[in-house]
């Protein structure tokens, strides 16, 4: 028992001793907050073997699901800063979840690392829905207030937080009533089956069914939809105007400069790298790459702005 | 997609086509007989191989470690009394007590049987009917899905073996421990007390290997030691004979249907399925007197009901785009990632491969019986290990599987708090099945009421008078709670 | 003989007063809902109450009647048993998956009875590096792993 204590503290001595520069001298963990086969276990296998060849040490992937992320986040938070560890956390995870429930985590729990996706949503209904226009959604509610349903993933989920910057920037979400589902499947099944009328999600998403956009959540129009307006241009004031599903990589608080330094630049040239580009032109992933600071400032500001969606949702 | 079968079937005759399918169902197999290693830790296994694969092969070999994983879960359940997954656990109820009685290679022969017809029957449908069944499946709104779930609920009735009341009240327990965690409508926290571990609740596959498998190495701990040193008499699948069909035929049947439609409903999934069918079989079987005595048509009910499930959750996913379960999701996520957008033109874009899958569903089911026979004699030297190691095993296995359920240690600690608090619940005659029932349809349940509610501005009598569908459902629910005690009645007031 | 204290009163007594404290703490929490049918505790009062009232008759018939609970053959066995799971079940989050597994079989075998010191310590050693080695070093699934070495 003795022999085994001492050979043990030597090497945690050595593992606290060794110098960021040897960093990594044992495999990376990315960890993904959902499960195994889900959107962000994919985006994080597919940059995997990247991710492994820009730091020239060997990657996996782990699934820790539970809590729409909150679990793998507060477990993950109580952890040593080494670098071994990093979650991929979206924007609900970091900056929504934490400010409705009362997780062990906040706004200064982390070490931003990379931001990896990004992509704005957008308000659709079914192809075959008589509404042309966020206009025309307006006088509809307020001719016959309390008919009309949205539905949303789940309490918190940015479809929900996209419904109500929505209806919330028209001031008409008052007369409208909110339907949650467990996830986007079952949501869409039901504005395909006309039970809900309203639903926001990713252009991805939506285009897994015969939807039509109404309005995008984005800076500018999008490429694929021309025509269709954004929040700004229909009316909807900042905060609400802007809505990005985003995720990048992040280690707990107070991880040495020089190795977010090391994983930053690795995290930059697994994004780059042509095999991840194929991947990401395959799955519909929208590629936004921010370094360390950038992305610390990008990840602070959304943290406050998102507030405000928080406080009109009533969450 | 009919005219592209021939085009499907040369891509599964190709020698990686085979490959895949073989050694997929093989490993599903394998894996999904260990005790509380289940179809979520097969997929997760093979998931990382899929991704360096094309289309085709990459979404069959999930379905075929899928399909095997399911089936090997019964074998587990049979021999040694540990349901891998929620949908075995109606396969325990008859076919243990069958093991325990010496007749387990037997008890796997009904098993794969009616899972070969459950499955094979199912891909046919899928084949022919793919496009009328997703039109019947957006039938079903919150609602519908609400009185179908207090449908299934009324099977704890007949699962209950010994007390009722115990039963039920086992039931109201599995119920309440799905409520723990997240609210479904507000996202408010119920019952955490602050541990942010509880926030998502208590895993549905921890609590089930903690009643079943964990409680039952606490049974064997406190008998007798056994000085036999085989765990089961088994030496390989027996098939039933023609004579034994005799009068089992409706049964059979009649879970297939039902294995089917409810697969095609999403959200529902095979647990739902196998529970209802079973409590049908008790009802309208010739033999419904001998359920849970060891009687092949609640095996056949259960087994057959499941494996049609997978064909019926394949439906939604193909013809809308909206997983029927957790691991057609991963498929459809498998999809995307190879840059096919699953949604309603899905099969119009992409008609070969949709047939590749659909063929190769049906293959996999072909494949189940050779090989689970086969393995099957393979395996039996295993079963003759003392019990000792095989429950030191289960244990060991067991904390493997649930920790890789969602990568979290705290499912194991529920997991160890379940085997202790069923150990002591099955020694006061407490029947588990109630427990699982309750577990997997208490989220179901409860999301759909409120939803209904909201939809109907809280007027309850409003489910019923608007929807055809839901008022047929709730009179089956009422009836199949009344009848048995209608007709106690009526026997006593002859008598 | 002991009417009331008995193993099968005490469980349904426990899961009474789990039940009932369950149901009062429903009440200490305040929750935004102001309509009954949307209050978060509107379906686990339901269950509960249910819950409640079968535990009663149930009771009432762990009373009057006998039955339940079989006789324990070794206590020491079922003690030992239950307490090494519940210890391995805990310490595997923070201790990694080899260690705790290696000293549950150590316990559980000759609890189980087998009495030969070798084919305890081979196949205590032999099935968790066995799996260690499967899941950690060939799959890249790692299974916890100790706070001493990342490779086990």
């Amino acid at each position: 028992m003795k022999l085994t204590y001492m050979i043990a503290a030597s090497l945690t001595v050595a593992a606290t001793t060794a110098s960021a520069q040897d960093f990594p001298e044992r495999p990376i963990n990315l960890i993904a907050p959902f499960n195994a086969g889900g959107g962000t276990d994919l985006l994080l296998r597919g940059l995997a073997p990247h991710f492994a060849e820009a730091i020239g040490s060997d990657v996996f992937v782990s699934n820790m699901a539970g809590g729409s992320g909150t679990v793998a986040a507060s477990a993950l938070q109580g952890q040593r800063a080494d670098g071994y560890q990093l979650a991929y956390m979206s924007v609900t995870v970091s900056t929504i979840q934490p400010q409705i429930k009362n997780v062990p985590y906040g706004l200064d729990s982390w070490t931003p690392i990379c931001s990896i996706a990004a992509s704005p949503t957008l308000l659709f209904v079914t192809n075959d829905s008589p509404f042309q226009s966020m206009e025309d959604v307006v006088a509809a509610v307020k001719e016959e207030p309390g008919k009309y349903v949205f539905g949303s993933s789940g309490p918190g989920a940015i479809t929900h937080l996209t419904m109500v910057a929505a209806f919330a920037g028209l001031e008409i979400i008052d007369d409208m009533k909110h339907l949650p589902f467990q996830g986007s499947g079952p949501a869409i099944k039901e504005l395909t089956a006309g039970n809900i009328q309203f639903f926001g999600d990713t252009e991805i998403l939506m285009n897994r069914g015969d939807f039509r956009p109404l309005m995008v959540f984005s800076d500018e129009r999008l490429e694929n939809f021309p025509d269709v307006p954004t929040a700004t241009e229909v009316g909807i004031e900042a905060p609400l105007n802007e809505l990005y599903l985003w995720g990048g990589l992040f280690a707990p608080a107070g991880l040495d400069p020089e190795v977010t330094a090391t994983l930053e630049s690795a995290c930059e040239a697994a994004v780059a790298s042509d095999g991840f580009g194929a991947f990401a032109a395959n799955s519909g992933t929208v590629i936004k790459y921010r370094g360390a600071e950038e992305f610390d400032a990008f990840y602070r500001a959304q943290y406050e702005s998102n507030a405000a969606l928080i406080e009109a949702a009533g969450l | 997609m009919l005219s592209s079968l021939p085009e499907a079937i040369g891509i599964l005759l190709s020698l990686e086509g085979l490959l895949v399918l073989v050694l997929g169902t093989v490993l599903g197999i394998v894996l999904g007989a260990m005790p509380g290693i289940g179809s979520t830790v097969a997929v997760a296994i093979v998931l990382p191989f899929t991704l360096t694969m094309s289309q085709a092969p990459a979404i069959l070999l999930l379905l075929a470690v899928y399909a095997g994983s399911v089936y090997g879960g019964s074998i587990a359940a049979i021999l040694i009394n540990t349901p891998g997954t929620p949908q075995s656990a109606a396969t325990c109820l008859d076919g243990y007590p069958m093991a325990q009685r010496g007749e387990a290679g037997l008890a796997l022969g009904w098993a794969t049987v009616a899972s070969v017809i459950g499955g094979l029957v199912s891909a046919v449908v899928l084949i022919f009917a793919a496009p009328q069944l997703a039109a019947f499946a957006l039938e079903f709104g919150p609602i519908e899905t609400f009185a179908l779930i207090l449908l299934g609920m009324t099977c704890i009735v007949s699962v209950s073996t010994g007390s009722v009341v115990k039963g039920l009240m086992a039931g109201m327990i599995g119920i309440f421990l799905s409520t723990v965690g997240g609210d479904p409508i507000l996202g408010e926290m119920r019952f955490t007390f602050g541990n942010w571990q509880l926030f998502a609740g208590f895993n549905l596959l921890a609590v089930v290997i903690g009643v079943f498998a964990l409680s039952e190495v606490f049974m064997r701990a406190s008998a007798p030691l056994s000085r036999v040193s085989e765990l089961v008499a088994f030496s390989g699948i027996v098939l039933p004979s023609r004579a034994m069909w005799k009068g089992r035929l409706r049964n059979l049947s009649k879970s297939v249907v039902i294995g089917n439609l409810i697969g095609v409903l999403p959200g529902t999934g095979a647990a739902t399925a196998a529970f209802i069918s079973y409590a049908e079989g008790r009802r309208s079987s010739p033999n419904g007197a001998g359920f849970g005595k060891g009687e092949p048509d609640g095996i056949v009910s259960s087994e057959a009901a499941n494996n049609a499930v997978t064909g019926g959750a394949l439906v939604p996913t193909m013809a809308l785009g909206i997983p029927g379960d957790a691991i057609t999701a991963v498929m459809l996520a498998t999809l995307t990632l190879h840059g096919i957008t699953p949604g309603p033109k899905l099969v119009d874009d992409n008609p070969t491969l949709i047939a590749a899958i659909f063929a190769g569903f049906f293959v996999i089911n072909l494949l189940l019986l050779p090989l689970g026979m086969l393995l099957s004699r393979v395996a039996a030297p295993i079963l003759r290990v003392r019990e000792a190691f095989m429950m030191t095993a289960i244990v060991i296995l067991c904390a493997v599987g649930i920790y890789f359920v969602r990568g979290n240690p705290f499912d194991l600690l529920v997991m160890g708090g379940a085997g202790v608090v069923g150990f002591l619940l099955r020694r006061q005659g407490f029947p588990m099945a109630p427990l699982v029932i309750g577990m997997v349809l208490g989220p179901t349940l409860e999301l759909t009421l409120r939803q209904g509610l909201i939809l109907t501005d809280g007027n309850f009598l409003a489910f019923f008078t608007g929807h055809p569908i839901a008022l047929v459902l709730a009179i089956a629910a009422l009836l199949a709670l009344g009848l048995p005690v209608l007709r106690a009645l009526l026997r006593r007031n002859a008598a | 003989m002991h009417r009331i204290a008995n193993e099968r009163v005490i469980v349904q007594l426990a899961l009474l007063i789990a039940a009932a404290a369950l149901y009062a703490s429903t009440y200490g929490q305040s929750f935004s809902a102001s309509d009954l049918a949307q209050s978060p505790m509107f379906f686990p009062r339901i269950i509960l109450m249910l819950w409640m009232g079968l535990n009663v008759i149930s009771l009432a018939q762990a009373v009057t009647e006998g039955g339940g609970g079989g006789p324990i053959a070794s206590w020491t066995r079922i003690g030992a048993v239950i307490v090494a799971a519940l210890i391995y079940t805990n310490v595997i989050g923070s201790e990694g998956f080899f260690i705790p597994s290696v000293l549950f079989a150590l316990i559980s075998l000759p609890a189980f009875g087998i009495r030969n010191p070798i084919l305890v310590v081979l196949f205590a050693v032999a099935v968790p590096g066995a799996l260690v080695l499967l899941f950690n070093h060939s799959l890249g699934m790692p299974l916890p792993t100790s706070r001493f070495t990342y490779l086990f």
